[in-house]
């Protein structure tokens, strides 16, 4: 079942911090979890959305460089203004949540987010 | 004095969960006698009556093949056959234990199996390296329950009793490390050397903890940012203190850097697991007083306070 | 959740210190980075992580974690592992990504750590 980032901010309340527009027309291919920019860059797959905990400015570049779908900053982080400002030049959606992500990713599984290999 | 009262007082220590601590290894014999299958059982006899043993392993190019158990020996006597070889009596059917095994697996192997012993090899090279009776179990749950209850009662004791039996005025205990700069392989290794220490004296585990945590938050900063400084811990009765020393570089904006979130780490930190900008509003969440003083070019004094 | 339903759940490969199958473990948290651990006190937890460094070992140590598993195929370092095995830390290795880590728990039952 594939949903768009906006469906996820709905049901996930998410917290808008940039590129709020673009939320209904990014449809999410997957999910994929990790703090570390090498392990991001070497596996995470166009189309998906990336959960971290990460909020300087470099994960816009590596999301942008991937095509992520958009970003998911964990346990209620505020993002750099650099970095949001970044994101809304390269129109990368960063979304917030308060949840850890163990909590997120479970709430992604529950909506059906999966990946291809299947979770 | 009556069993229940015992368990009531003392707080009888989990020997069902030290059934599944303690391996093999650390209650099996390690001296085995063993024999070879030419041997006769006339031998075999002596040997047990000189050792006082029950059985031993038959061994033959450095393998065991078999065991020979006083069982054997008296069915041998009985039918005049002393000055048979050990290879005719001694059982093939070989049951052992791994040394790294729980003891918990030799126990449910006794019930099992109905032997009174096991031959204990090593899991990779699959050498001999010891026995295993169920006195040798016995003998050892003794032994660490022992070792338990002293425990049990030093922890006990040392909180309460250990700072008001000394005749002092203010009694204090100092741990001193040192923090290599930059290590970051042993960035953490001080702050558990202090957390075992704190355990041997017998503070409450909820203090260690943050206390270890802390401690561990402002030993990867030294790591990451100086060239390496000094970490004191001050233990007196209801508190410990902890101070954090470096001589450079330098917090330029304090206020900035307990902002949950902010990092000035460069990205190559960030790949080895730190830098995510927690470190000291952390540290300010887990401790009861915090103070930081920084002068850029001069160095960072950290202190804070967890009361016991 | 049981050591050995998570290792089950996981497809998982022990590293070192799985002797007590049976032992419970009450939430889990996944963090590459350590500092994000230690911001929460919940001891007996399970931390999924893919930092193979002995800080990972400290970090568990620290927040009296039981079991630490390494995702996306990735395999701790041999200090790590010694580090470990003095401290009785239960080690796993998934090939998993985090993701799939995360929801396969959660759906077996295993809490986050931003629930009561």
């Amino acid at each position: 079942m594939t949903r768009t980032l906006k469906e996820i901010m709905d049901a996930l309340k998410l917290a808008v911090s940039t590129s709020g527009n673009l939320l209904s027309s990014r449809t999410v291919a997957g999910g994929y979890v990790g703090d570390l920019l090498s392990d991001v860059l070497a596996h995470a797959q166009k189309g998906q959305v990336w959960v971290t905990l990460q909020t300087h400015t470099n994960i816009v570049a590596v999301a942008s460089s991937k095509e992520l779908c958009g970003i998911i900053v964990v346990n209620g982080r505020t993002p750099e203004r650099a970095t949001l400002q970044k994101a809304e030049e390269e129109h990368i959606p960063i979304l917030v949540s308060p949840l850890s992500s163990y909590d997120v990713v479970a709430r992604l599984c529950e909506l059906g987010v999966t990946n291809r290999e299947g979770v | 004095m009556k069993d229940s009262d015992l368990n009531g007082t003392l707080q009888t220590p989990p020997t069902q969960e030290m059934i599944y601590e303690l391996r093999v290894q650390q209650a099996m014999t390690r001296h085995v006698i063993t024999v070879a299958p030419e041997e006769t059982m006339e031998d075999v006899s002596r040997v047990l009556e000189e050792n006082r043993h029950t059985g031993m392993p038959v061994i033959k190019w450095q393998k065991m093949v078999g065991i020979v158990s006083v069982r054997d020996l008296m069915r041998c006597f009985r039918e005049g056959r002393s000055l048979q070889p050990v290879s005719q009596w001694m059982s093939k059917d070989v049951a052992t234990l791994y040394a790294d095994e729980p003891l918990i697996h030799a126990v449910q192997k006794f019930e099992r199996r109905g032997f009174g012993r096991f031959p204990v090899i090593d899991r990779k090279t699959k050498a001999l390296v010891g026995i295993l009776t169920k006195v040798d179990i016995i003998r050892c749950l003794l032994r660490n329950l022992e070792i338990d209850y002293h425990d049990l009662e030093s922890r006990q004791y040392i909180p309460t009793k250990w700072f008001s039996e000394l005749d002092c005025d203010r009694t204090t205990l100092s741990f001193r490390y040192h923090i290599d700069g930059a290590n970051f392989e042993k960035a953490g290794e001080v702050s558990s050397k202090l957390k075992h220490n704190l355990q041997a004296l017998g503070l409450p585990p909820d203090a260690i903890r943050r206390i270890a945590i802390a401690s561990f938050e402002a030993e990867v900063n030294l790591v990451i940012y100086t060239k390496g400084g000094e970490l004191a811990a001050r233990v007196e009765p209801g508190k410990v203190t902890v101070s954090v020393v470096d001589d450079g570089p330098g917090i330029p904006d304090v206020e900035r850097a307990m902002q949950p979130g902010y990092s000035t780490a460069p990205d190559w930190v960030r790949e080895l697991g730190f830098g995510a900008g927690m470190g000291l509003p952390n540290i300010k969440n887990c401790t009861n007083e915090m103070k930081l003083e920084s002068k850029v070019g001069e160095g960072t004094n950290l202190q804070f306070t967890v009361f016991t | 959740m049981k050591l050995r339903e998570i290792i089950e759940t996981l497809q998982a490969t022990v590293v070192v210190n799985d002797h007590d199958q049976e032992m419970v473990v009450e939430r889990a948290c996944g963090s590459d980075l350590m500092s994000d651990v230690l911001s929460k006190l919940k001891p007996k937890a399970l931390l999924l992580t893919g930092l193979t460094t002995p800080q990972s070992v400290y970090t568990a140590e620290m927040a009296d974690l039981s079991v630490v598993c390494y995702v996306r195929g990735k395999k701790p370092d041999a200090e790590t592992v010694r580090l470990a095995d003095e401290r009785g830390l239960v080690l796993l290795c998934t090939s998993l990504p985090m993701y799939e880590s995360c929801g396969r728990l959660y759906r077996r039952g295993l809490k986050g750590d931003s629930e009561a």
